[in-house]
Parts: structure tokens; C-alpha cells; sequence
């Protein structure tokens, strides 16, 4: 395990982002935010992304080590996000990593994204220990984990179709909101009431287990729209949202009880950036404290991409000695099942 | 100075750290760092020109970029040999049947561009540069890994034989061509826009909107 300072980058999708983070300490967290480049285009663009984050990612180190005020050579390592993500934006980062860990003779960090939101817990002040269960919900996973070792989460359930934040853009655009559509529907959703309508939640009909399906929500709302025709559509917008948001974040805090009373552990945590959904945040937070279990919420910058996350998980990766990480690659995928460490 | 490595730029890092120790070096010893900044393939551009920005903040030095084109136009001049070429023209394929190219007039102590980097569809290309040839009553040769594509067959032109260590783009080109004409600043040249903003673009023009 590495001490002192360790200087992480991510940019696997639209947000380059550098921090440094030293034990559980965040001690600079640098984020800057894409997501007006690619609102024309109504989602992520990869090549965009990709040219954003190389006219980016030197200045937002820069940022980083100074806010934390350090050189590069007072850091004990240099981490980075190898994978899952967008390839090419994936590649910019990783190749920066190299380069800054070569030129300051510094060992490298390889972290997976994931295990990144999952140790958004570990970093102060939640300082969440093991074991607990994990739920991870953002725009391309939806995943529980059992964490008994902070180094090898154990999958429980995760997604058969659609992730839940995919589900909340989707939603979104049918209802007209501008990308990014997980705010917008939050905002519009506060005026609404979430019993005005029912959408079918994710494998009714079949047992109660631990994984999500999402492609039937969002359809469900396309009829209802149709339905209401668009002044109807116009009428009942915050009432939509509301009911909509309920549907999908709903079956995220039922199952995340669910997992952890069949695993007997006392304690939940949530991340990724639908973890910074107020609803889900709210649903979460009383269900555990109904039940007496402990509830580890990341500060909301801590669930959305960021590097801070990636700086945690590096304290559960093999360090890679000067200069033996030269040929190591990023990888869009994650080898399937679990998440590594 | 790093030549070609294999796998879209992916091992230029470790390829660097063999050419160092080769040369005895160690990588504090840089004081300088040059970089090309295409056009290439888009993912390669950007590990090289990361890598480079990279090592120049970690080692606080400047990063200088050079158009790979403009070194490959060095390269095809050293050896211009046997083709009394006046104007260069540096062509590496562009995938999707397009080259990547641009021309120089060969002038005491370096290049004079007479015809701008882009993308093109090899016929129109030989069109364009048959044009400036005429125009300044030059012979036009064409060369690089692009030359190869069909399409680029026209009387006014004439074209490097396939296999000569000048269709490669030398990175000891890249210095010599920023000893020449001096840095330009570090940013990738793509020369295209991403699909996503072509397709925008094209919808906004179709219906008749302003982008
Ligand atoms: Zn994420």
C-alpha cells in the first residue's frame, strides 16, 4: 500500500478531473465539467470528450497539486483511471499518468472507475470500513456489491438491460429537458407529486432478486406522453418527473435493503452520479435508519466522476514500479463479473 | 527524437525510455521536447502529444509541435534525389479512402507552403495540385504512405516509389523543422471534425438553420 501523496487522474468519460488525496484526506479535488461541449449533441460524443480532455488535463493537474499545495515530485505516486470507459478519452489520461510518473520517477496506480465510486466511502470523513454493501448507480452501471475486503468487491446484482442514470436521460429527453438530463428532471421533479402516475418498476413478476431492469420505465413514459398528447404532456411535466424519478430510483434503495439483510451486514453505501440524486439520497438515508443499519452518502462531488475517488481506490491497487508500467494500457471494458482492484 | 513505434502511438513512452538509454540519457537530462502534431490518426495524435505535454510539465521544460507533415516534406526533399521536384507533396493515408496532404515549394533553408493541409478525396487532390504545379510551372512530387491510394494518377504529377525511407515521417524532421521555422503551439492537428459535429452540421444545414 502506498503512503504519502498520491497524485490521481480520471478522464474515462466527460469530466477531466485530477486530485491528490493522502490516506483517507482529499486534499485537492479538481473537476472540469464537459458537459455544455456535448448538450448540442444531446448525449457524450467520444471524440469530442477525447479533444476536450487533452486541452484540459495538464491544467487541471496543475490545479490540483496546487491546491493541495505540492510539486509533482512530493507525491508519492501518480493514479489513473485504466478502465471501463470511453477509449480515447481513457487513452489521454493514461498517457499523461505515464508520462508525469516517468519524468518524476514516481510508481503508477492503475484503478478500475468502478472500484473508484465503490471507494468514494473510504475517504474522510465517512471513513466507511467493511463490511457493507455497495450500490453504484450511474449512466453506464447499475451494480450491488458485497464489500467484505475494500480490494475485491463481490458482485450481488446488477443491470440486465439499461443503467438507472441511462433510464433518468432518456426520461429527461422525453419530457424535453435539456442534457444533462439527471438536474434538470431532479429540479422539475420537486413541483411534482410521485404517485400521479405508476410506471412499472424493473421485473415485477418475477422473484424478488438483486438486479435492475430499466428498459421498461422509460417506454412506459413514451406511451404515457403519447397519451397525454402535448399540452397534456405540458400540463402534468413536473408530475411526470416526479412519478418517473420515483420509479427509477425506488427499486435502487429497496434492493440495496434487500441485499443487506440477506448478507447480514450492517452497513450500505451508495455511489456514482445517480447516487447525487436528492430523492435517492433521501430514500436511501430513512430506509437505512429505519432499519438500523450504518449509511455511508458521499458528498455529491464524491458520486459524480471525479478524481478524489480514483486517489482512494490507488490505496487498493498494486503499485507499479518506476519504469515497469511504460506498456501498460487503458481498456474500455472491465473483465466481466466483479470489479478489480 | 523518436521514430516510429508500432501500435497507433500506444508505445511511444516505452520506446522514449529505450531511446534514452540508449543514448546514455536520463530523462531529467531533457531540456527540450518536440512533438508532432499530425495530421494522423486521432488516437495517436493524442497519446504523442499527451505523452509529450506530460513529460514537458513534469521536467519543466517547453514542448515545441511541428506539422508531420512539414517534417515528411524534409524527409521526401533529403531524398529528392533523381526527382527535379520543386514542389513536395506529403500525403499519408487518412483511412476512409482520404489522404491527408498539403504542398511546399522547396526554398533556401526550408519549406513555403503553397497548398494548406486537409483531408482529401485523392482524385480532387491530383486536381489541386496539378493546378498549383501549372500555376507556378513546376513538377509536382507526390510522397508518403498516402501516395499509394488510387486516384492520384494524373499527367502533371509524379509520384515516390513505394519503399523509400522518405515516405516515413522522421521525428529528427520534426526538430529540423522547428529549427527552421520555429514552434507552433502544442495542440493536435485533426483536420476533420469529430462525425458527431459533421452529422450535426449537416442536419442544421438541411433544415436550413444557423449552427
Ligand atoms: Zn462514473
Amino acid at each position: 500500500m502506498i503512503t504519502g501523496p498520491v497524485l490521481a487522474i480520471e478522464t474515462s468519460c466527460d469530466e477531466t478531473a485530477a486530485a491528490v488525496v493522502e490516506g483517507r484526506v482529499v486534499r485537492s479535488s479538481v473537476v472540469a465539467s464537459q458537459a455544455d461541449l456535448h448538450a448540442p449533441y444531446g448525449g457524450v460524443v467520444p471524440e469530442v470528450a477525447a479533444r476536450h480532455h487533452i486541452g484540459t488535463v495538464n491544467a487541471v493537474v496543475d490545479r490540483a497539486l496546487a491546491e493541495a499545495g505540492l510539486r509533482l515530485a512530493d507525491t508519492a505516486a501518480v493514479a489513473v483511471t485504466r478502465r471501463p470507459g470511453l477509449i480515447g478519452a481513457l487513452l489521454v489520461g493514461v498517457a499523461t499518468a505515464k508520462a508525469l510518473a516517468y519524468a518524476a520517477r514516481k510508481p503508477l496506480l492503475m484503478v478500475d472507475h468502478l472500484h473508484g465510486h465503490v471507494c468514494a466511502s473510504w475517504l474522510a470523513p465517512l471513513a466507511l470500513d467493511p463490511p457493507f454493501v455497495s450500490l453504484i448507480a450511474s449512466g453506464g452501471h447499475t451494480r450491488l456489491d458485497l464489500v467484505r475486503d475494500w480490494r475485491a468487491p463481490e458482485p450481488l446484482g446488477q443491470t440486465l438491460d439499461d443503467a438507472a442514470g441511462e433510464a433518468i436521460d432518456k426520461g429527461a429527453r422525453l419530457l424535453g429537458l435539456p442534457y444533462p438530463g439527471g438536474p434538470a428532471l431532479e429540479r422539475l421533479a420537486r413541483d411534482g407529486d410521485r404517485d400521479a402516475f405508476t410506471f412499472p418498476v424493473g421485473l415485477a413478476g418475477r422473484p424478488p432478486g438483486l438486479d435492475f431492469s430499466y428498459a421498461g420505465v422509460k417506454t412506459a413514459l413514451l406511451y404515457r406522453v403519447r397519451e397525454l398528447g402535448e399540452a397534456g404532456t405540458a400540463e402534468r411535466r413536473a408530475d411526470l418527473a416526479a412519478s418517473y424519478q420515483e420509479a427509477v430510483v425506488r427499486p435502487l434503495a429497496d434492493r440495496l435493503m434487500r441485499a443487506a439483510e440477506r448478507t447480514g451486514v450492517t452497513a450500505v453505501a451508495i455511489g456514482g452520479g445517480v447516487a447525487a440524486n436528492g430523492r435517492l439520497r433521501e430514500l436511501v438515508r430513512a430506509a437505512a435508519e429505519a432499519r438500523g443499519l450504518r449509511v455511508a452518502i458521499p458528498d455529491r462531488a464524491l458520486c459524480t466522476d471525479n478524481a478524489a475517488m480514483i486517489g482512494a481506490a490507488a490505496h487498493f491497487a498494486d503499485p507499479v514500479p518506476w519504469p515497469d508500467y511504460l506498456a501498460l494500457d487503458a481498456m474500455a471494458t472491465a473483465p466481466p463479473g466483479g470489479i478489480a482492484a | 527524437m523518436l521514430e516510429r513505434a508500432d501500435g497507433g502511438g500506444r508505445r511511444v513512452l516505452e520506446a522514449a525510455h529505450h531511446l534514452l538509454a540508449a543514448a546514455g540519457l536520463e530523462v531529467g537530462e531533457i531540456d527540450r521536447i518536440v512533438v508532432g502534431l499530425g495530421p494522423g490518426g486521432f488516437t495517436g495524435l493524442r497519446i504523442g502529444i499527451a505523452t509529450a505535454l506530460a513529460l514537458g510539465q513534469a521536467l519543466s521544460v517547453p514542448v515545441e509541435g511541428a506539422s508531420t507533415l512539414e517534417a515528411l516534406a524534409l524527409g521526401i526533399a533529403d531524398a529528392g534525389a533523381g526527382h527535379p521536384a520543386p514542389i513536395l507533396a506529403p500525403a499519408t493515408d487518412a483511412r476512409r479512402r482520404e489522404v491527408f496532404a498539403a504542398a511546399y515549394r522547396v526554398v533556401p533553408g526550408g519549406l513555403e507552403e503553397v497548398l494548406a493541409p486537409a483531408a482529401w478525396h485523392p482524385p480532387d487532390l491530383a486536381g489541386a495540385l496539378a493546378g498549383v504545379g501549372a500555376a507556378q510551372g513546376a513538377a509536382v512530387l507526390v510522397a508518403g504512405d498516402g501516395a499509394r491510394l488510387p486516384g492520384l494518377d494524373h499527367p502533371g504529377l509524379s509520384v515516390l516509389a513505394p519503399g523509400s525511407p522518405a515516405q516515413r515521417v522522421r521525428a529528427v524532421n520534426l526538430v529540423r523543422r522547428v529549427a527552421q521555422a520555429g514552434p507552433r503551439p502544442v495542440a493536435p492537428a485533426y483536420l476533420r471534425l469529430p462525425d458527431a459535429e459533421e452529422n450535426r452540421l449537416r442536419r442544421l444545414t438541411a433544415t436550413g438553420a444557423t449552427p
